[in-house]
């Protein structure tokens, strides 16, 4: 069974200072308490090519993802490993991420697809974030019984931190907004 | 029922390189909005910053997890779009 959603969301800002603050969401200590469910993230690999320009990372990603207690109990602990993987292309200024875990994957695989791209009707001033997310909970895995239950309540739980993940992108861009007008451009 | 225990917490935590990591962020950032958005993408830059900090999560981002990691992110990024390359653990400490 998988559980699919998609959600989009318009950033009055250009696409330049949006990428600027997907990169600093999870590492500006500010966000810290909003997005409390991020536990660490370290970077693993970073590459740039220069012929393309294109920039490649591969981050950790630890999760504190608490859900009701009986799942707490069948699956024994509340955090989880996952790696994200970005691209950004400043040519066609796209920003790629992908997200999935690594651990617990005998229990639930979940993945998420994240873009950053220039709003087709105002591509210098403002950008359109686009994110798709599949819970899937393996078939034989000891909460595949109430798999259903399970992933209603991941995606209501993922839906929120999105929320939250989308108020400190704004936040951030609205910060880079005033430094880069005060810097004059 | 609440938070997590500490413990469990820091049996996975990086936070001994807490401070190479914000030096390599601030360093990372300023390249990103600066450089690299501005075509200038001809090298890389925050090279020693990376370095330290790549050096200090081997140490203590748990072995095996680390393992785990990059042996996911291979996966993953074999069978990703048209990226190009797979990364390899190496590719961080040249």
């Amino acid at each position: 069974m998988v559980k699919a959603y998609t959600q989009e969301h318009i950033y009055k800002h250009p696409w330049e200072r949006v990428t600027s603050a997907a990169w600093r969401k999870f590492t500006d200590p500010e966000n810290k308490r909003t997005l409390s469910h991020i536990l660490e993230v370290d970077t693993l690999n970073r590459k740039l090519d220069p012929q393309t320009g294109k920039f490649y990372t591969t981050r950790a990603l630890t999760v504190h993802a608490p859900g009701p207690w009986f799942i707490r109990k069948i699956i024994g602990q509340e955090i989880c490993h996952c790696v994200e993987s970005t691209v950004v292309d400043a040519r066609s200024r796209t920003m790629q991420l992908t997200t999935r875990n690594v651990s617990l994957r005998k229990f639930l695989e979940v993945e998420e697809k994240s873009w950053y791209e220039p709003h087709p009707e105002n591509p210098v001033n403002w950008t359109v974030a686009k994110q798709e997310t599949s819970i899937k909970i393996k078939p034989l895995s000891a909460l595949a019984s109430m798999a259903e239950k399970v992933e209603q309540k991941c995606a209501e739980k993922f839906l929120q931190n999105s929320v939250k993940g989308r108020e400190v992108m704004e936040r951030i861009c609205k910060y880079l907004e005033s430094e880069s007008s005060g810097i004059s451009l | 029922m609440g938070g997590i225990k500490k413990e469990k917490k820091s049996s996975v935590s990086t936070s001994p390189c807490a401070q190479l990591r914000s030096a390599y962020h601030e360093c990372f950032n300023r390249w990103y909005s600066e450089k690299f958005l501005k075509g200038q993408w001809d090298k890389e830059e925050c090279v020693s910053e990376w370095q330290k900090y790549r050096a200090c999560l081997s140490q203590h981002l748990e072995d095996k997890h680390l393992t785990r990691f990059l042996e996911a992110e291979a996966i993953y990024s074999s069978d990703q779009d048209d990226s190009g390359r797979p990364f390899t653990a190496s590719d961080g400490r040249q």
